[in-house]
């Protein structure tokens, strides 16, 4: 009968016969006969050839006979054996001793023949399931050691748990944990053994979960603490045990120790949280924004400085949607400098508009943060400072500072006009001493000239004088009458200084000193024109004493036109507006800007004042009239008396030649 | 009448040198109204600034004196401003003139004050 073992297309099986060498040919003649399928590779007849052949695996299956001229009995297979190279080993035996068969088999021996009692079919069939048991065997073999290999090296801790989560396998890891020798020695036991409740307890409603349901818990972490304080972190996997049949019959699990990444973490979130609360409770606005100018990150006070109650409306918004487009482009272009130059800007003044209204100074300090790779700025950390009460303080103490020194100008300028008004005191009071002498001696000089005066007019009267008697006669009254003046000059000092105010026109008064002084225009070529601006209002003047005013400028005028020449009187008012030449002339503090001022200007044709001697035209006794035309007192009696009106007096050269008088007059309002 | 003799000589001399008047003098304010009566004149030529009695106060004897009230009285004085005048003891409406006056100006002043009368 052909074996019923369809003979195997692959190569032939490789045999070594190992025997002595009649049974050795008996082997082979049988196997020939019977099949191809195998081919007897080798034959030997000691063992020490065997292991050669075995050591270089060119060999599928031994057949091997215990008596050997090297090795007897047991032994001979035990040695073969020893070199692991997995070949079957069938034994062959003249010894039919069932004892020592079981122990071939149980040592490895893929079966035990008994020489004499089997056949080519019997010999081909066992020799076939040897070859496939031990490749079966090896396979599990196999399979086993990988299982055990994870199991024994893995760090993790690895469980396998029945239906009740009693361990049903550990491996060593698991075992350390619970501190027990060998991981059998947690068969049947629970985590209610090795854990506290607060861990054991959710594990296993876990479990009786995954059993419920038959889905995986992936990746849990899970806090562990045990009877003797260990407590620990686990990243926990746990999984559907199921037998071959698919039934599920527990669960199986997988535990990663954390700790000390969960400790790292603690301490990383320790830190940040150091940090955060350090930046939350500084009481200056802090925040990072990235390179476009988005908030990132912000604290307490940032947030509230943007009138905002929520990170939320802060983060990932930009300056323009707190601030004006100016404050936001000013901001804007600071930070795309920093972010350009890589370099801080550092305690720069900003004045930006408050959430609740009104404007806050900050000190803004923006840095940049670099990447630690490739060194390019990927962010801006900012800090503000509000400055606003010192800034404040600082404008009040400048404000105070510019009201100290006007009051200090304003104090120079008041002391300036004390010591001229002081000085116009001092003056005044030698006018009043020169007035009184003069009175005093017009007094005693006038009775002499009078009688001279008198005895001139008897003389001259008499029939018998001569020319030269005549001219000596026209000399004597002409030196009497320039005394006279003198003294009439002199006595206008002595004139008490009050005014006899009433509402007079100053054309009129003018008028009618042109008409005094017509006289003095008789010896040459003069123009008069009158330019009186119509409608003018009525002064409070004493008539009598501007007409003297007049009366001395216009004849000066005239005086300074010996061979003719234009005068032309100008009147007019103005307001003072205290712009361009608009001003109140050069006593400031006679008239204000706003006065309404009524203005008599006087122009001649003449020589104009020498250079150098316009400061002087009015000092008493001065005179730039030939000796004996001029008292040298008639612009000072001028003054004074415009001085008693509360009015101004000024001459200056005109540009285009001669001089012109300025008189001006407050309306009366 | 003027306290200044020499001023009162010379005008005498002059003023007689025309002719048309007598002229009287005196220098002593306080005898002015006895001289008068005696003198019984047309016009006074009256100082004003004089010792012990002033040219204000003769004029208001000779103003109020029943036989002199009517005789004219011109103010002659070396005081020159009105004002001034007013202020030694006024003038009540009587002319005035200046010292140092002229021959001319005088008598101008004399017929215009005495009218057309002589």
């Amino acid at each position: 009968m052909v074996d019923a073992i369809t003979p195997n297309p692959s190569p032939p099986v490789r045999v070594l016969v190992e025997d002595n060498p009649g049974d050795v040919r008996l082997i082979v003649e049988l196997l020939s006969a019977y099949s191809s399928q195998f081919r007897v590779d080798g034959q030997v007849t000691r063992l020490a050839e065997a292991e050669e052949a075995v050591e270089r695996a060119d060999v599928d299956l031994v057949l091997l006979d215990l008596s050997l001229p090297d090795s007897q009995g047991f032994e001979t297979f035990e040695r073969l054996l020893s070199h692991g190279r997995n070949v079957p080993i069938l034994v062959l035996s003249g010894v039919d001793d069932e004892s020592l068969a079981l122990r071939m088999v149980h040592a490895g021996a893929q079966d035990y023949l008994v020489k004499g009692k089997f056949d080519a079919q019997l010999l081909a069939r066992a020799m076939r399931y040897a070859i496939e048991r031990n490749a079966a065997e090896q396979e599990l073999a196999q399979e086993k050691n990988l299982l055990r290999s994870l199991l024994e090296t893995m760090p993790d801790r690895i469980y396998f748990k029945d239906l009740e989560s009693r361990f049903v396998r550990v491996n060593p890891a698991m075992a350390l944990l619970f501190k027990i020798n060998r991981p059998e020695d947690a068969l049947g036991k629970t985590d209610f053994d090795f854990f506290l409740p607060e861990h054991a307890e959710p594990a296993y409603a876990d479990e009786q979960e995954i059993i419920r349901t038959g889905i995986p818990m992936v990746d849990k972490v899970e806090k562990e603490t045990l009877p003797d304080g260990r407590i620990g972190w686990a990243l926990t996997t746990k999984l559907p045990l199921r037998d071959r049949a698919g039934r599920l019959i527990g669960t199986m699990g997988m535990s990663r120790d954390i700790t000390r990444i969960k400790r790292i973490e603690t301490e990383l979130a320790a830190e940040r949280n150091m940090l955060r609360s350090v930046i939350e409770n500084i009481p200056d606005p802090i925040f990072v924004k990235d390179v476009h100018g988005r908030y990132l990150l912000d604290n307490e006070a940032h947030c509230r400085s943007l009138g905002r109650e929520n990170r939320e409306d802060v983060i990932g918004h930009d300056s323009a949607d707190f601030f004006p487009p100016d404050e936001a482009a000013a901001f804007k272009a600071d930070d795309d400098r920093v972010v350009a130059t890589g370099k801080p800007m550092e305690n720069h003044e900003e004045c930006v508009p408050d959430p609740s209204g009104g404007r806050r100074w900050l000190l803004t300090t923006k840095a940049p943060i670099f990447n630690p790779e490739t060194g390019v700025v990927e962010r801006l950390v900012c800090i503000r400072r509000d400055i606003t009460q010192t800034k404040e303080a600082q404008e009040k103490l400048k404000a105070a500072n510019t009201d100290l020194s006007l009051a200090l100008s304003n104090l120079k300028q008041a002391s300036e006009q004390l010591r001229s008004i002081q000085l116009q005191l001092i003056e005044a009071e030698k006018m009043k001493s020169i007035g009184r002498l003069a009175a005093g001696v017009a007094h005693e000089v006038k009775n002499p000239l009078a009688i001279i005066t008198m005895g001139v007019d008897y003389l001259e009267g008499l029939d018998t004088l001569d020319e030269t008697q005549r001219e000596i006669l026209v000399e004597m009254r002409t030196a009497v009458k320039r005394a006279d003046n003198v003294i009439r000059g002199l006595l206008d000092f002595s004139v008490p200084r009050q005014l006899e105010v009433t509402a007079a026109r100053l054309t009129d008064i003018i008028e009618h000193s042109l008409l005094l002084v017509r006289g003095e225009m008789s010896g040459g070529q003069y123009s008069l024109t009158t330019e009186f601006e119509p409608d003018l209002p009525e002064l409070r003047l004493d008539s009598m004493k501007v007409e003297q005013v007049f009366v001395n400028l216009i004849t000066n005028a005239v005086h300074a036109m010996p061979e003719g020449g234009a005068l032309t009187v100008r009147v007019y008012s103005k307001q003072l507006t205290g712009v361009g030449e608009n001003l109140a002339g050069s006593a400031p503090e006679v008239f204000q800007v706003g006065d309404r001022v009524v203005v008599a200007e006087i122009d001649d044709t003449g020589s104009g004042i020498p250079e150098g001697k316009i400061g002087k035209i009015f000092d008493p006794f001065y005179t730039t009239k030939p000796t004996g035309k001029g008292t040298g007192l008639g612009l000072t009696v001028t003054r004074s008396i415009i001085d008693l009106h509360g009015g101004t007096i000024e001459i200056t050269n005109r540009p285009e030649g001669g001089a012109r008088a300025t008189v001006m007059f407050r309306a009366s309002s | 009448m003027d306290d200044e003799a020499g001023f009162t000589r010379l005008l005498k001399i002059t003023l007689e040198g025309t002719k048309r008047y007598l002229v009287k003098e005196e220098n002593d304010g306080s005898h002015a109204l006895t001289t008068a009566r005696q003198f019984r004149p047309d016009l006074i030529l009256l100082d004003i600034v004089m010792p012990k009695v002033d040219g204000g106060d003769v004029a208001r004897q000779i103003a109020s004196d029943p036989i002199l009230k009517a005789v004219k009285i011109i103010f002659l004085t070396a005081i020159v401003s009105a004002r001034e005048a007013a202020g030694v003891g006024g003038i009540g409406g009587f002319p005035f003139m200046a010292k140092p006056v002229s021959l001319a100006a005088l008598t101008a002043m004399i017929e215009q004050t005495l009218g057309p009368q002589q």
